[in-house]
This record gives structure tokens, C-alpha cells and sequence, in this order.
């Protein structure tokens, strides 16, 4: 397996943690929260991928076949779910804010400081 | 035996899915009533289940995916040792006394509030007694979201909102962490059971980057949650807008389950490989909680706001835990054991005054409150005995912490750590003994140059708020405080369990082997008198510094006006954008993962 992925990965979250820094809308933040946790689902996924593996269901494959690691998926699809849950709470809380100040700033947001 | 370990978990969270499936339909009183029962009957079987763990360790594999011992284990398991099981048991007594104190403090959807609280606690209790990584991180996962919304639950308001968005959006980003660092070490390992991943890096033997890397993430990424320094800014603005009973479980565990996992992945998964350079781990940790404690203690000074200010006091509190395990001690160890117990039941009582205030006096604003909580007897004498709990007086409340963690650190020769054991807490104590003052006896100046005014906070709508029993279930928490300081006998208990928490070649032993686990050494606990001195030190400086800073307004404006530049870079830190936090985490990551990096090679 290529070092690339992994170099995709470091490159996703990266872009994803600027995404929030730089962000002046609660909307996008919650978008990059989820490029960031994108950079997870690649890296599970490339540490599981076998060089011509395929998909690990022996259905319809003879089992002396290489599969990938199917450990890894099942993290990954975990991890999705709880992106889920983490998305949709944000978008909840952005919505409930726009409804208090008319604006998804969160300049607007930070009252509480120091 | 081992079938009852799951049990004090899943009866909380079956509860918790079937309040959430019939609340609709169910009076409040029936929802109410269920959450306290089921959060005490799982108190009880977290007590039994500490009771028969003794000193060795428990298993369970769920689905009965038991391994035979020395092959690989497949299935997920728990491993519930003394330590794990005693701070499940804390956080399920800290749940029951907050359902019970929110009996009437909830007005809108307060079935949604219980079905959030049984899960919160369930899933925590869950965390310290899992023995398997990615089990833990589904845990941490969902104690999480159902704080985030715990802390967004008055969403009337736009402070909560901003608290539960900052708090997260940095959290998640702290378990992102976690997760990249699980992925490199299943990666290396192809385990995620705590002892496999253990016994395979300690037999491959490699330190290179890929196991530093994932311990450096694994370890920013729970010091998220314990809100060390940089990644600290959320705790502020979530402990200020969550409700009061939330806080109690917020501030006396959750920031606590942190620290329990980065002290639990480093014994379990890496004492083995990076066991010759402890040197450097202490070094590296030490210092992050020596920087969280002093920051904590400064910024307490600086607050009006009573729940706010009890939040940076965790934060002062917190890094001295960070130390207390840092010293990489069984006895420092137990040390910060004692101490979090002690800390979260009085923590606890302080926030519940908060809540009392908010409910009878419609305020949380210190200067606000002046002389308003006069009548509020017994709530004063939980607030002030609280007060006294944190301070560390000779042999009462958090001493018994303090003082394994200074003879801990004084063995390996680190003297400076009294002394930040010392600033941290005279700081942050101060500052509750000066709001204590101005609130409930009306003491000291009616205006202060150096606190930072706050939004307010509106209280809940009350039909008729049962003050009486709030007030008690606050009282018992601040006597049960200040009590667990005078139990030497609690303080051998933890010594021994922070032994076989400690024991890295045990644990393996146990759960891959089936073979029993090592007696620890007998506890002993002697009083030095070093620790009897810097008692007296945080009780009287406390005591002073608190009296003192009731009266800054009457200081000349050369001197508050220095002051107050002097720290307004710090507060234009705090500055409340989700964005800016972000950002200092990344900083704090690539700082401590650079340390780390330097210094293991």
C-alpha cells in the first residue's frame, strides 16, 4: 500500500481544521467538522486495504480469496454514525441560533468571554 | 459474578430508551421517579460490583466471545479493576443526587432531560470499566453528545447555545484525535483490546514514530475533555450555560474521565514500550498540568459569574489531577483518586448552590447578588463547608489527595509541585470564599474592578421549587466532601487499587492469560508532616486571599488598572469563538505531540 492515503488523510483534517478557523458561518463549521471526521473514515480505510483485496463477503466469493480487513469498516461505519449524531446537533444549535440573533456569525454567538 | 458488571450500565441506558420511546405519554412525576430509582439501583450494582472485584481484576466478553487463555481475543471485552469500578460508582451517586436535586427544576420536555442524564452516566460508567479501545471511544462518544446537549438544554437562551456549539465542536475535533491514534495502533497491532494492543507493542519492542504518534494523539485527544491547557477554552462557556444538576456530573467526572483515560491507555497500552522513557512522558505531562492548574486559579479571580467561576476552579483542580498521574506513580495515582472524589462531591454541592440561587434569587452574578443570599442559611454553610472541602485543611476534605500526590512527587524529587498544588488551590478557593462572602453574608464591597461582566442567565420557570430538598441533597454532598478527606482507611483502599491500576504485566495477564492478577502491596498511609504544613499553607492563604478579595475596589486604580492590563491578554483569549479554540487546540496538539516527538527517541 502507497503512502498516499495516509498523506490524504493528514491533508483532509488539515483542510477541515482551517475550514473551522478561518469560518464565519455556523453552517460551514458544522460542514468542516465532518471534512475533519472524513479524514478518519480514510485513514480506518486505508489501514485495512489489502493490495488486490476485495470486499470481505464470502457470499459469493471463494473464502481462500483476499479481502480487505473488514475490522476497519465496521470502525468506520461506527465512527459515521456518530458523525450523524454530531451533525445533526449542530445544525440544531445553528438553527436555533440564527432564530435568536438572525445571523449564523459566530461573532454573534460569543457574548460569554473572558 | 462477572454477568452483573454490565448490568449497573445496562439498566440505565434500557431505561433511559424507554422514557425516551413512552415520555410522551407518561407523567413528568413517573419520569422523575424511574430516573432517580434506576440511577440509584445502578449505584447499587456499581457498589456490588466494587465490592466483588476485591483486589484483582473482573472480565467480561460480551457475547460470550470468552478467549481461550494465550490465543488472540476477538470479541470485546471489559476488564473492571478497583479503580474503574469506584469511579463508575462515583458517577452514578453524583447522578442520583442530581436527578433528584432537578426533581422540579426542569419545567419543558423534562422527560428528554432524564432520558439525556441516564445516558450521560451510563455511558461514563461504561468508559471506566471497558477494556477495549474502541469500545471506550463509542462510550466517550456518546457521554459526549448527550453533554453537548445536556449543555444546549435551555435553548430559550443564546448562551447555552454558544456554550453546547463550542463545547462540540472542540470536543469532537479532541475525539477525531483519538480516533487517528486507535487507527495507527490497530494499524501496527491488528487489536483493539487494551491488553493485546499492550502485549504485541511491548513484544515488537519498536518506539518509532508511529507508536509516539498515536500515543501523543491518543493523549491530546482525551486532554481535550479533561480541558488542559490550550484545549481548556470550552469548558468555561459550558459549565456556565449548562443546567446546575448537569454541571455536577460536568465538573466533578466527566472532565474527569480524561484524565481516567489517558492515566488508563498509558498503563494498559504503552508502560510496556515507552516504559524507559518515563522520564520524558512525566516531563511532558507534568508540565501541561502545571500550566492548567496555575491558569485555572488566575482566571477564577477574574469572574462574577458563580458558574463560570467554579469552572475554571475545575480547570485549576483538574491540572493538579494531570500531575497527581503524571508522576507516573502508583501512589501519585491514588493521590489523584482521592483527590477527584473528594473534589467531585464538594464541586458538586457548589454548583448546586448555584442552582439554589438561581432559582430563589434569579441570579448567578456574584456583585448582582450582593448580601441577597442572607436568608439562604443552610445553602451558605454548604457553600462555605464546600469551600473548606476544596481547600485541603489537615486531614478533611481534598488533604488526603494533596498530600499522596506531594510525598509522590517529592520521592521522585519534583519539589516545585507543592507549590503548584498550593497556587492552584488558594486561587481558585479564594475566589469561592470572596463570591461566598458578597452572596450570603454581604461582606466586603459592593463593586470589583477586576471581574468581567457576563450575560445572565434566566431561571427556570418554577411552579413551586422544592428549595428544601435541593438544599439538603447540596448539604450531604459538601459533609460528604469534606468527610472522604478524614478516611485514611479509603486512602490504603486506593493505594492498593492504584497498584493493580498500575500494573501493566498483571493486566495483560488477566485478560489475555486468565490467570489472577498480583497482589498489590498492603496500603499504608502515614501522614508526613510536610503535608500537614502545606495544608495549614492552603487553608489560611485561602482563607486571606478570599477575605482580601472582597475588598480590591478599596486598592488604589494604579494598582487594579495594572492588573487588569496585565491579564487582559488572557481574557481577550477567552474570546468565545468556536474558531479561535480550534485553533489553539491544533496549537496545543502540535506542541505536546512535538515534546513528545523531542524527547522519546
Amino acid at each position: 500500500v502507497s503512502e498516499l492515503p495516509y498523506l490524504l488523510a493528514v491533508w483532509i483534517f488539515v483542510v477541515g481544521l482551517y475550514g473551522i478557523v478561518s469560518s464565519k458561518n455556523l453552517i460551514h463549521i458544522t460542514v468542516c467538522v465532518s471534512v475533519c471526521q472524513s479524514a478518519t473514515y480514510v485513514l480506518l480505510l486505508a489501514i485495512g486495504y489489502r493490495n488486490q483485496g476485495t470486499a470481505p463477503v464470502y457470499a459469493d466469493i471463494p473464502t481462500n480469496r483476499k479481502v480487505v480487513d473488514p475490522v476497519v469498516q465496521s470502525l468506520t461505519l461506527t465512527d459515521i454514525v456518530v458523525a450523524v449524531a454530531i451533525s445533526a446537533l449542530l445544525l440544531a444549535l445553528a438553527l436555533r441560533a440564527f432564530g435568536h440573533k438572525g445571523s449564523l456569525d459566530p461573532n454573534e454567538l460569543a457574548e460569554m468571554q473572558g | 459474578m462477572s454477568s452483573l458488571i454490565p448490568l449497573a450500565v445496562v439498566v440505565p441506558l434500557l431505561t433511559a430508551t424507554l422514557i425516551a420511546l413512552a415520555g410522551k405519554w407518561m407523567p413528568d412525576l413517573l419520569a422523575d421517579l424511574g430516573g432517580v430509582a434506576v440511577a440509584v439501583v445502578a449505584a447499587v450494582l456499581a457498589a456490588i460490583v466494587l465490592y466483588r472485584v476485591g483486589n484483582g481484576i473482573s472480565t467480561y466478553w460480551f457475547g460470550g466471545w470468552k478467549v481461550p487463555p494465550g490465543s488472540f481475543p476477538i470479541g470485546i471485552g471489559w476488564a473492571v479493576d478497583r479503580m474503574g469500578a469506584a469511579f463508575a460508582l462515583l458517577v452514578l451517586v453524583l447522578l442520583a443526587a442530581a436527578l433528584l436535586y432537578s426533581w422540579r427544576y426542569m419545567q419543558e420536555e423534562r422527560y428528554l432531560y432524564v432520558v439525556l442524564m441516564l445516558a450521560f452516566g451510563a455511558a461514563m460508567a461504561a468508559f471506566a470499566m471497558s477494556g477495549d479501545i474502541f469500545n471506550m471511544f463509542v462510550f466517550f462518544e456518546l457521554m459526549s453528545v448527550a453533554a453537548f446537549a445536556l449543555t444546549a438544554y435551555k435553548v430559550e437562551e443564546a448562551g447555552p447555545l454558544q456554550g453546547s456549539f463550542n463545547f462540540a465542536v472542540v470536543n469532537t475535533i479532541g475525539a477525531f484525535l483519538v480516533v487517528f491514534g486507535i487507527a495507527l495502533l490497530y494499524g501496527r497491532t491488528g487489536a483493539l483490546n487494551l491488553a493485546a494492543i499492550g502485549e504485541r507493542l511491548t513484544n515488537d519492542g519498536r518506539h518509532d514514530g508511529l507508536v509516539v504518534a498515536a500515543f501523543a494523539l491518543i493523549t491530546c485527544g482525551f486532554l481535550v475533555k479533561a480541558a488542559m491547557v490550550p484545549f481548556h477554552f470550552w469548558l468555561a462557556d459550558a459549565h456556565a450555560t449548562a443546567p446546575a444538576p448537569a454541571c455536577v456530573l460536568f465538573s466533578g467526572v466527566m472532565v474527569e474521565v480524561g484524565i481516567f483515560a489517558v492515566a488508563r491507555i498509558y498503563w494498559t497500552v504503552f508502560a510496556g514500550v515507552l516504559g524507559e522513557f518515563q522520564g520524558p512522558t512525566r516531563g511532558v505531562l507534568l508540565g501541561v498540568g502545571a500550566v492548567a492548574a496555575i491558569l485555572g486559579a488566575v482566571m477564577c479571580g477574574m469572574q462574577r459569574h458563580l458558574k463560570r467561576l467554579l469552572a475554571y476552579s475545575t480547570i485549576a483542580h483538574a491540572g493538579c489531577f494531570l500531575i497527581g498521574v503524571a508522576l507516573l506513580t502508583p501512589d501519585g495515582l491514588a493521590g489523584t483518586a482521592m483527590y477527584v472524589l473528594s473534589h467531585g462531591l464538594a464541586k458538586g454541592a457548589l454548583f448546586l448552590v448555584a442552582g439554589v440561587l438561581l432559582v430563589t434569587r434569579g441570579s448567578v452574578d456574584e456583585l448582582l447578588l450582593f448580601g441577597a443570599g442572607r436568608r439562604l442559611r443552610v445553602a451558605a454553610v454548604a457553600w462555605f463547608v464546600s469551600a473548606l472541602a476544596l481547600a485541603s485543611p489537615p486531614f478533611l476534605g481534598t488533604f488526603t489527595g494533596h498530600a499522596l500526590i506531594e510525598d509522590a512527587a517529592s520521592v521522585q524529587g519534583y519539589w516545585w509541585v507543592p507549590v503548584v498544588l498550593a497556587v492552584a488551590t488558594i486561587g481558585s478557593t479564594a475566589a469561592i470564599i470572596r463570591a461566598g462572602l458578597r452572596v450570603f453574608l454581604g461582606f466586603g464591597d459592593r463593586d470589583d474592578p477586576l471581574l468581567s461582566e457576563q450575560p445572565g442567565e434566566s431561571p427556570p420557570p418554577q411552579e413551586r421549587p422544592r428549595v428544601g430538598l435541593m438544599v439538603g441533597i447540596t448539604l450531604a454532598l459538601a459533609v460528604c466532601g469534606l468527610a472522604t478527606g478524614a478516611l485514611t482507611g479509603l486512602a490504603a483502599k486506593a493505594m492498593e487499587a492504584a497498584h493493580v491500576f498500575t500494573d501493566h504485566t498483571s493486566y495483560e495477564h488477566v485478560v489475555l492469560d486468565q490467570r489472577g492478577a498480583a497482589p498489590p502491596p498492603p496500603g499504608e498511609w502515614v501522614t508526613t508532616t510536610e503535608s500537614v504544613v502545606w495544608a495549614i499553607v492552603t487553608l489560611l492563604g485561602s482563607i486571606a486571599l478570599g477575605f482580601a478579595s472582597t475588598i480590591r475596589d478599596r486598592l488604589p486604580e494604579s494598582v487594579t488598572g495594572g492588573i487588569g492590563r496585565a491579564l487582559a491578554p488572557l481574557r481577550a483569549a477567552h474570546s468565545g469563538h468556536v474558531g479561535d479554540y480550534v485553533a489553539w487546540l491544533t496549537l496545543g496538539t502540535a506542541v505536546i505531540g512535538g515534546l513528545f516527538a523531542v524527547t522519546i527517541r
